[in-house]
């Protein structure tokens, strides 16, 4: 059971500063960034009008996630967005899945991942605000209903990160410790594919697209 | 009789198992009696029916159970597991382990008896997209269930991670305040997540076309319900993961458990309220689906506004740790 706050840890000091790296999440990150790249590949090589299987789940992504990004935003945004979304799911998609292959763990178990992804996604979609609305308008928002309640909002922003970054981290880091702590008691019998079944597949899907469309609708409040 | 630490280690287990199982079966049991009224309200208006949604009632149910599951997990693992005699702390995390899980599945069984009720009215009405309303009621119950599974996260880290370094003052109210933390946050958010995976079956049996916006508004809008739970399990993790100058002044525990109670509470009332809130957006987009954007839009506004008092007892909870 220890190693359920386990961390494999490289720590490299440049000039005095201790920089920290969690060597298994780097790795499975780099791992699920080579596996769409080869899926990339794959499904951009011979476009064809009789697809290839690759091309096929390709055109379902691209096409059910611009129509989603399209209903949020309008359709000149939606072609800047449009690749942030759809990657932005394929990854984490891929993410949440790798823990279902021995030996390998999910990223998305790492706080430092969502979080990085959080605040990427708070600082996108600020700046779309900020490009579209002009910084004197995106700054009088802060002062609704009342100028006194600008901190406030200004916390409520920064909760948002939080609770994104959370919500993905705490369902993965949860589904992978009761699965851990589950398949030790029965000593491994019978039950663990089904509750993989269930937490990384299942679960692990559902908190991709929210995490995806958090991110977009996030973006849709700052713009309109 | 004497109060030594095997003994107290004893004591604070099998209290914990007795509240974590007694809390736990409320929601579990409420969301199922829901589930199994609708389903007779379906069953009247269309009897032959009756096999497609006595077959969609028990679904419904078995997920609205898993709550309740997750809560005899931990009590069985508090009564048999025998956890090591190490110190006096371990009695603290124990107790506050089944407190935490008892307490967080009130919430998701409840909320996961809705969907599961107005997917069996909603094949009455509408019995040829029964697998559309399954599929539907079933993500919304399973998104549901993730204020239990934090709930659970936090049980069973207070259960198995070694806390031996840390001095018995004041981490025993900080683990008791992680447990409050995390367990009662998670009712307000697991009962209003389950009012807008409601509607959504509702809202798709009344018109079948809408039923990706429907599903989309859906997940947005449980899973703004569900942030404070997210801000009471961040409080839970500070709280049992921050080492503590040890003193035995009873203000520097009594701040720490009040942490956890403040956020707890301050939890409660939001979930709801941004479940009410979500309720009232999927079920107009389903009757006007020109308008999803905009709905949509309104929704964050408001539940960004009702949300605004879990943001203060955050707030507060924070000052109490590392201020006080």
């Amino acid at each position: 059971m220890e190693d359920i706050s386990k961390i494999t840890q490289f720590v490299i000091n440049l000039f005095g500063l201790n920089l920290v790296f969690n060597v298994e999440t780097i790795i499975m990150t780099w791992i699920v960034m080579a596996a769409l790249i080869v899926f990339a590949f794959l499904a951009s090589r011979n476009i064809g009008f009789l697809p290839n299987p690759f091309q096929v789940v390709g055109e379902f992504f691209v096409s059910a996630f611009y129509g989603l990004t399209k209903d949020a935003l309008d359709e000149d945004m939606a072609k800047t967005y449009f690749p942030l979304i759809c990657s932005l799911f394929m990854f984490l998609l891929l993410s949440n899945w790798l823990g279902i292959l021995p030996k390998l763990s999910e990223p998305t178990k790492d706080l430092n991942t969502t979080l990085g992804l959080g605040i990427m996604g708070f600082f996108i979609a600020h700046h779309a605000g900020i490009k579209t609305k002009g910084l004197k308008k995106y700054a009088k928002e802060y002062c609704e209903p009342m100028f006194f309640m600008a901190p406030l909002n200004i916390i409520g922003e920064l909760a948002k990160v939080v609770s994104i970054s959370f919500r993905l981290y705490g369902n993965i880091l949860g589904g992978a410790i009761i699965i851990l702590v589950v398949s030790h008691l029965i000593y491994s019998l019978a039950l663990p594919p089904f509750l993989m079944c269930f937490f990384s597949l299942f679960i692990g899907t559902i908190q991709a697209f929210v995490f995806t469309m958090l991110t977009l609708v996030y973006i849709s409040v700052q713009v309109k | 009789m004497t109060l030594d630490v095997p003994v107290m280690i004893k004591l604070a287990s099998y209290a914990g198992a007795g509240l974590c199982i007694g809390l736990g079966a409320i929601g579990a049991a409420l969301g199922e009696g829901f589930t199994a009224g609708m389903a007779n309200q379906g069953l009247s208006q269309k009897p032959e029916q009756s096999g497609d949604i006595l077959k969609n009632m028990l679904v419904g149910q078995a997920i609205a159970e898993s709550a309740g599951i997750f809560a005899l997990v931990i009590a069985i693992l508090l009564l048999f597991l025998g956890a090591p005699v190490t110190t006096m702390l371990k009695a603290s995390a124990l107790f506050s382990a089944g407190l935490c899980m008892g307490l967080g599945a009130i919430g998701s069984g409840i909320g996961s008896g809705y969907p599961g009720g107005h997917c069996c009215l909603g094949l009455a009405r509408q019995p040829a997209i029964s697998s559309r309303l399954t599929t539907n009621m079933l993500i919304g119950s399973a998104v549901c269930q993730t204020p239990a599974i934090f709930s659970m996260v936090v049980a069973l880290m207070l259960m198995f991670m070694d806390f031996s370094q840390m001095p018995l003052w004041p981490t025993w109210a900080a683990f008791l305040g992680a447990g409050l933390s995390t367990g009662l946050a998670a009712i307000g958010s697991g009962a209003g997540g389950g009012l807008a995976a409601g509607a959504s079956c509702e809202g798709i049996s009344r018109n079948p076309d809408t039923v990706g916006q429907v599903t989309t508004t859906m997940l947005v809008g449980q899973a703004v319900s569900q942030t404070p739970s997210i801000f009471g399990l961040l409080v839970s993790f500070i709280l049992m993961f921050k080492t503590f100058p040890e003193s035995t002044a009873l203000a520097a525990s009594m701040a720490l458990l009040g942490a956890g109670i403040s956020m707890g509470f301050g939890g409660i009332g939001p979930g709801i309220g941004n479940g009410m809130t979500a309720e009232g957006a999927v079920r107009w987009i389903s009757r006007n689906i020109e308008a999803t954007g905009a709905l949509t839009r309104t929704m964050l506004v408001g539940q960004a506004v009702s949300q605004s008092t879990a943001i203060y007892a955050m707030v507060v909870s924070l000052v109490l740790i590392f201020v006080v």
